[in-house]
């Protein structure tokens, strides 16, 4: 699973690399997308929006923080807990939640879990900034 | 791939190609874009977004762009649960189905071809100003700019209702979207009042004389002026009137407001708590001199709204609340949009001074010093304070 994540991963950057390279190297605009899938995902992009890139900051280290992956960024980026300012029974009540709803959380690092969050993103933290994006078309 | 849905939506891999396809597809189509009507220009140093969240994608406009009585569709603040399934527009269709006499399913070409309904209005987030609660709660932290007023345009839901025959014994819509969430997250489900819906809700495909953007529902979302965005469903498939309300973690436990002001910090149980609705009065300052000289005039601009259909005044105080000045509100207002105000302030003293903002609304309500403290910091609505540098 890891490695196919990795490949695909890996896939959609060089497909993205090849195709911002491709107006330089070929001096004209390229005709299509590669691949069904990268045409119809670049089909659903509104250029009249701003391009809210991802942006996937480094989370500060420690013992849970290889958990977070499989537990957490399946379905937020890592903005998410970095914003969050709450006390460990805050966070609890917020890891339960979400091993209810589904995260694969292992029942073994759920504590460790919950400690790296209250360590880095408890009600102290004040280290989280919003990326600053740019609509497109001006 | 040929199904309604043109995205999978739930691989973060892929939204990173999409990424790439924004960038690839700039220059391209950046000249196919149209305003058909005239939002004013917002200028280039101040174009641009707060991004609080790259998937689902969170952001919010600077207030510092938010000085334009349209705010323009491209600057709009985004809010997603999870990752969208867009709808396609040739496939799409809105159900309506439910307690009515003659269930129909419209293209949206059919919703086109209806008499058209244009409102102009605010669109707030319930947790619009959560970051400025104390003590602060969980989830995105939103702090001023998660808000914004467009003409939107559709077809009344009145209207829908009619067509479908709707019952007697009708008292909530049922609302539904085309995205699903991850693995055993309950559903993005709503519904709100009947009353409420068919007295000035919309379902809307056009923003600001556009097609409704991907990001904000296409190609149809419901329009609920005056109430919180949470109640503004977006890829919007079916609407739905029934005899009860919804029930499910996103109307029983989640976008709850307490009946009754509580301790802050104190949880409250849900029975103690209603859907929350109405929007608060408040107001916000966008233009604000960061120096100014004691005795020179300088402006001051900003904008006010409310649940209420129109704000009456604003008021302006440099000297903590002990005397207030009255801005002049701008004569650009539509039922539940909000006002653009603005004041010639002149500096009466040296130093370090506070300028604050507080609205009434045309029901009288005026905005307090502190919001009310809730679980979910909701609806915040203090007193808006922006500092200024006097010099002699």
């Amino acid at each position: 699973m890891s490695r196919a994540r990795t490949a695909l991963a890996a896939g959609a950057l060089l497909a993205g690399c090849f195709l911002l390279a491709a107006p330089a190297v070929f001096g004209r605009e390229p005709k299509k997308a590669k691949t069904p899938r990268s045409r119809a995902v670049a089909a659903n992009f509104d250029v009249r929006l701003p391009v809210l890139g991802t942006h996937l900051s480094d989370l500060p280290p420690g013992p849970a923080k290889s958990v977070i992956d499989q537990a957490c960024l399946l379905c937020h980026s890592t903005d998410m807990l970095r914003q969050q300012r709450l006390t460990e029974k805050q966070w609890t009540a917020e890891v339960d939640k979400m091993v209810k709803w589904g995260s694969d959380l292992p029942q073994d690092r759920r504590e460790a879990l919950i400690a790296y969050l209250v360590a880095n993103f408890g009600p102290d933290n004040d280290r989280f900034q919003p990326v600053i994006t740019r609509p497109v078309g001006k | 791939m040929s199904s309604n849905f043109s995205s999978g939506g739930w691989n973060r891999r892929a939204l990173f190609a999409a990424a790439g396809g924004g960038l690839l597809c700039r220059p391209v189509l950046a000249a196919t874009r149209s305003t058909k009507v005239p939002v004013e220009e917002i200028s280039r140093e101040r174009r641009r977004m707060l991004q609080m969240n790259a998937y689902a994608i969170e952001a919010e406009t600077p207030l510092d762009a938010l000085t334009t009585y349209l705010t323009p569709n491209d600057l709009f603040f985004v809010r997603h649960h999870w990752n969208p399934m867009y709808p396609g527009a040739k496939t799409w269709s809105l159900t309506i189905d439910g307690e009515v006499e003659r269930p129909l399913s419209l293209k949206l070409a059919d919703l086109r071809r209806l008499p058209r309904t244009t409102v102009t209005c605010v669109l707030q987030c319930a947790g619009n100003g959560r970051a400025l609660h104390t003590p602060i709660v969980p989830g995105v932290q939103w702090r001023y700019g998660a808000v914004g007023n467009a003409r939107w345009t559709g077809v009344s839901v009145a209207d829908l209702l009619k067509r479908a025959g709707a019952k007697s014994g009708a008292r909530h819509l049922h609302t539904f979207g085309s995205d699903r969430p991850p693995a055993k997250v309950p559903p993005f489900h709503r519904s709100l009042d009947l009353e409420k819906a068919m007295g000035d809700a919309i379902v809307a495909y056009e923003m600001n004389g556009d097609p409704l953007p991907p990001l904000h529902g296409a190609p149809a979302r419901l329009v609920v002026p005056g109430w919180a965005g949470v109640h503004w469903m977006k890829w919007l498939v079916r609407i739905s009137p029934q005899a009860d309300a919804l029930t499910g973690f996103y109307m029983d436990t989640a976008y709850r407001y307490p009946n009754s002001p509580g301790e802050p910090g104190v949880p409250v149980p849900p029975a103690e708590t209603h859907p929350v609705t109405v929007l608060a009065v408040k107001s916000n300052i966008t233009d604000f001199p960061s120096q100014a000289s004691a005795g020179i005039p300088a402006i001051v601009r900003g904008f006010a709204f409310s649940g209420a259909p129109d704000i009456a005044r604003v008021e302006v105080s440099d000297d903590e609340g002990a005397t207030w000045s009255d801005a002049t509100l701008d004569t650009r207002h539509d039922p539940h949009a909000w006002r653009l105000w603005s004041l010639r302030w002149t500096p009466r003293r040296t130093g370090r001074v506070s300028l604050s903002v507080r609205a009434t609304d045309s029901r009288g309500s005026v905005q307090p010093k502190d919001a009310q403290w809730n679980p979910s910091g909701y609806l915040f609505n203090g007193w808006h304070s922006v500092q200024v540098e006097v010099r002699a």
